[in-house]
């Protein structure tokens, strides 16, 4: 449980934080919050030649409302996320997933940006974050740019990010008609687990409620990163409320198809799959009545 | 390689050296001899070595001492002034402790519950709690005491 020694910088800001990872990116992994990464110091899954931790760059704490979009600084806490009241008032979609991601320990420290950047494949944040088609916006001392979410998941622990660049916050687009979504995720027992499936559903209609213009359906811990269901999604669109609930069913089951679970210690890939299409239905029924039957968003 | 720092206890200003590699729990125990603060799981996983960074519970054994620079850290010694805490005679009261050991954190964390909540019901002291673990298993107990010092349950 010992933690190999390191060279350590503390960053100041954004700024000292880039020109450090300019210099030292290829030794150097970032820590936010730390919750991943010490335990994984600890248990010597990783011992990196240099840390450079972020806990003097407040200035990547934030959730900002604009008029096209929402930003949420990469350094925000969960805690804060899933107490957010705009996000609360947008997509209270996030601050369920975000609100299921550990205890309260951990939530106070663990970093939304954190939760992307380990990219486990089960991570609660991503499929919430996918099904809202958010973007990574990845700076580095040379500029700024953008990359949807979905391009910066490469694999189990592994992002779009080179050792040279940080994710600065997440852009999420405000709809543009009613909208409504549902977090559901599956662990071995109520609280503080890992999720061995999590699923995000999010569906939009247009103003008069009276079809559905959008529709997203992401899946976490059944593929080697969380994936969005496609097929799935694309029978629903310009369905109106009977024709989407007679449907949800067979999106619930591409749904299942899309993905690639594995069996392990906690879970066999059958049982992942079977609860996929149990939870894509439960979940698409609760958004379809929510937006269609309830004066939702 | 030691960094100078300030750690910021129970109200006191501390000026250490401190090794990056060590953890907060250990510097607590280890340097400033405050050996409330349990180590159990050093996963993040119990909920033992829990500590209030600026009024939040977190694990001491998931953030690195020099993460803590700045911050202000209250520690289970800080909760009893003179007399104990309304908490710990609760705690007492409605035999919430057994071996104990999860009793630093659990109090901690049911403080910091409590200032931000003053009067939660059992479903927010349970979800508060989830991140700590008793052995013991006397869950309700330490649920009643939680409740017994909610602000519509008090004389």
């Amino acid at each position: 449980m010992r933690i190999k020694p390191f060279e350590y910088h503390a960053a100041e800001n954004l700024k000292d934080a880039l020109e450090h990872l300019a210099g030292y990116g290829g030794e150097t992994k970032v820590l936010a919050g730390g919750t991943d990464l010490i335990l994984a110091m600890k248990e010597a899954r990783s011992a990196p030649a240099r840390i450079m931790s972020l806990h003097r760059v407040r200035e990547l704490d934030y959730v900002k409302k604009e008029d096209g979009h929402i930003r949420i600084g990469a350094l925000a806490k969960h805690a804060d996320l899933a107490a957010s009241p705009v996000l609360k008032e947008s997509f209270p979609i996030l601050c369920d997933a975000v609100r299921s991601i550990g205890s309260w320990q951990i939530r106070n420290v663990a970093t939304i940006g954190g939760n992307l950047c380990t990219a486990s494949p089960a991570a609660d944040s991503a499929p919430a974050l996918l099904a809202l088609d958010a973007r990574a916006r990845v700076v580095d001392s040379s500029g700024e740019k953008e990359i949807s979410l979905h391009r910066f998941f490469k694999g189990p622990g592994q992002t779009a990010l080179e050792p040279t660049q940080l994710l600065k916050e997440v852009v999420i687009p405000r709809p543009k008609g009613p909208s409504s979504g549902c977090f559901l995720k599956l662990m071995r027992k109520k609280a503080v687990d890992l999720a061995l499936v999590n699923v995000a559903f999010y569906a939009e209609t247009d103003s008069t409620r009276s079809k559905l213009v959008r529709i997203a359906i992401a899946l976490g811990g059944v593929a080697p990163t969380p994936i969005r269901a496609s097929e799935a999604e694309a029978g629903l669109v310009d369905l109106d409320f009977d024709e989407a609930s007679r449907k949800i069913q067979e999106a619930a089951k591409l749904a299942a198809q899309a993905c690639r679970p594995i069996s392990d210690i906690r879970a066999t890939a059958e049982y992942r799959r079977t609860m996929v299409e149990l939870f894509v239905g439960r979940a698409g029924e609760k958004t379809l009545n929510a937006l269609f039957k309830s004066g939702a968003r | 390689m030691k960094i100078p720092m300030t750690l910021v206890v129970n109200g006191e200003d501390f000026s250490l050296e401190v090794a990056p590699n060590r953890t907060l729990v250990d510097v607590l125990r280890e340097d400033l001899g405050l050996t409330g603060t349990k180590k159990g799981c050093g996963a993040g996983k119990c909920g033992s070595c829990t500590v209030l960074m600026n009024g939040r519970p977190v694990n001491a054994c998931l953030i690195l001492a020099v993460q803590a620079e700045g911050a202000q850290i209250l520690t289970i010694e800080s909760v009893a002034d003179k007399d104990p805490h309304p908490l710990q005679i609760a705690f007492a009261e409605k035999g919430a402790i057994q071996c104990g050991y999860c009793t630093p954190g659990m109090v901690l964390t049911a403080k910091a519950l409590l200032d931000e909540n003053p009067n939660p019901d059992e479903g927010k002291i349970k979800e508060a709690i989830a991140g700590n673990l008793c052995r013991c298993t006397g869950y309700n107990m330490i649920v009643e005491a939680i409740m017994a010092c909610a602000s519509g349950n008090r004389e």
